[in-house]
């Protein structure tokens, strides 16, 4: 039987297994992308975001057959682009980073904000990472960082 | 693949819904919580038939696998529909999550469907062999029972297109913190000279099923204002009298109060 071809942060890749498999245990355990993690298996924590299509998802909520011929972005990916270059510059200046756990979720759900609305107000901010929970900051350097990167990388988003 | 169809059209769908045992998938928001093990899903997500949204003269017709998000971007559906799903989850969920897969999960506390049975929506099944249409309050048979043959999927929910513009919505607790206690309400009213034509009143989360009670809104049917107003009374006592619900987090008792509230609430935002 055919296996599941995707793109993985730009690789093609053909997935072997069930199509009914999570996609945050196949990313995490086959593909290695240990950015993505598990907090709740309930899609209610946001760390296990994911871009499919460039649309943010919570991978423990989709299965594998869901990504076929889809372009999955973690990440692993992500960090390679200037848009995450000037993310994690407002993320350290606004120390909106303590145990980290939060923060590839954080980030994917900021791009996915960012890409949709360059100039989101503070309400939108809080709005777009409404679904990704972190237990150390107390949430307001994130989106302070986050409005700095939309400020800062003008033209990027 | 393994364990999993992917169909590329409604009717490829159907084929495989009818010869195979499959579990639709749309959204996989419901599913994968469920985790259920040892089946095969048969993926609906790229159903071309089953992602647009179309109006036809008296309906807003919604595909079973338009996202949250897609509906909430789409000028034709209606407001009071996008303020329930404007409150739905965060944006990754509302990004997966579908209308085929809100009313194919059978909760009582789905918040499209409130909807859907307060606008008296209705909704469109398939099969290999063909197509029917059943009202959204009579799809709902019992607790996690829905009218929905082995072989049907939910190809479409139509909503009214007119008469949804005067509303009442509310959503009591949010379901991150409170899940189990929320209540969420419902009310479409509308008069044409001077006479009520429609006092819809839907409650969802606070029973089996989405509860609604055509009778007593018969009522205050074809009466004024001023009229409904005499009769309030004897209409909140018949809600008061038929409603049981059940006890969630927090006492029926004060699901209930909260229900009678909202009703109130919605009768006085329109003058009664
Ligand atoms: C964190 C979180 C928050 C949530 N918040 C809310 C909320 O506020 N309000 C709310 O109403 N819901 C909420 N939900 C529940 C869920 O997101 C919704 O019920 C959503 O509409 C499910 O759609 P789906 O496409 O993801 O369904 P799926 O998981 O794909 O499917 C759900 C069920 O419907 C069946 N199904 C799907 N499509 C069809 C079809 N076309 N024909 C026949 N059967 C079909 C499936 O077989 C399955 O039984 C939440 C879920 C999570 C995880
Ligand atoms: S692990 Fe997916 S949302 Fe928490
Ligand atoms: S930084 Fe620790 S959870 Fe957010």
């Amino acid at each position: 039987m055919d296996g599941i071809r995707f793109t993985l942060n730009g690789t093609e890749v053909t997935y072997g297994g069930n199509a009914t498999d999570r996609l945050l245990d196949v990313l995490r355990d086959s593909y290695h992308c240990t950015s993505v993690k598990c907090g709740c298996k309930e899609g209610e924590c946001g760390a296990c975001a994911a871009l499919i299509d460039g649309v943010l998802y919570n991978s423990c909520c989709v299965a594998l057959g869901a990504v076929s011929g889809a372009s999955v972005v973690t990440m692993e990916g992500f960090r390679e682009t200037e848009r995450f270059t000037a993310l994690e510059k407002a993320f350290g200046e606004f120390s909106a980073v303590q145990c980290g756990f939060c923060i590839p979720g954080m980030t994917l759900a900021a791009e996915a904000l960012l890409s949709k609305n360059p100039h989101p107000t503070e309400e939108e901010i809080r709005e777009g990472l409404s679904g990704n929970l972190c237990r150390c900051t107390g949430y307001n350097a994130i989106v302070n960082a986050v409005a700095n990167a939309a400020r800062e990388g003008d033209g990027l988003w | 693949m393994v364990n999993g169809y992917a169909a590329a059209s409604l009717r490829e769908a159907l084929e495989i819904r009818a010869s195979r045992d499959v579990v639709p998938y749309a959204g996989g928001t419901d599913l994968m919580i469920e985790n259920r093990k040892g089946v095969r899903y048969l993926f609906l997500n790229k159903v071309p038939e089953l992602k647009a949204v179309a109006v036809d003269d008296r309906y807003v017709r919604i595909g079973a696998a338009v996202t949250f998000t897609e509906a909430l971007a789409c000028p034709d559906v209606p407001r009071l529909m996008k303020e329930a799903l404007s409150r739905i989850a965060a944006p990754a969920i509302r990004n997966a999550g579908t209308f085929g897969g809100n009313l194919g999960n059978g909760s009582a506390k789905a918040d499209t469907a409130l909807i859907e049975v307060a606008a008296d929506g209705k909704v469109c099944l398939a099969s290999a062999e063909g197509g029917r249409v059943v009202d959204v309050d009579k799809f709902y048979l019992g607790r996690k029972k829905l009218d929905l043959a082995d072989n049907e999927l939910i190809t479409e929910i139509l909503l009214p297109k007119k008469g949804l513009e005067q509303y009442s919505y509310e959503k009591v607790g949010g379901r991150e913190a409170l899940a189990i206690s929320r209540v969420s309400f419902a009310g479409v009213f509308a008069a044409e000279n001077g006479k009520i034509t429609n006092i819809a009143a839907a409650f969802g989360a606070v029973a089996d099923t989405i509860l609604r009670y055509k009778d007593i809104e018969a009522m205050l049917l074809g009466k004024t204002v001023q009229e409904a107003k005499g009769l309030k009374a004897d209409y909140l006592n018949a809600y008061a009298q038929r409603m049981t619900l059940t006890r969630g987090r927090v006492s029926a008792e004060y699901r209930k109060r909260v229900c009678m509230n909202l009703l109130n609430g919605f009768l006085t935002k329109f003058g009664i």
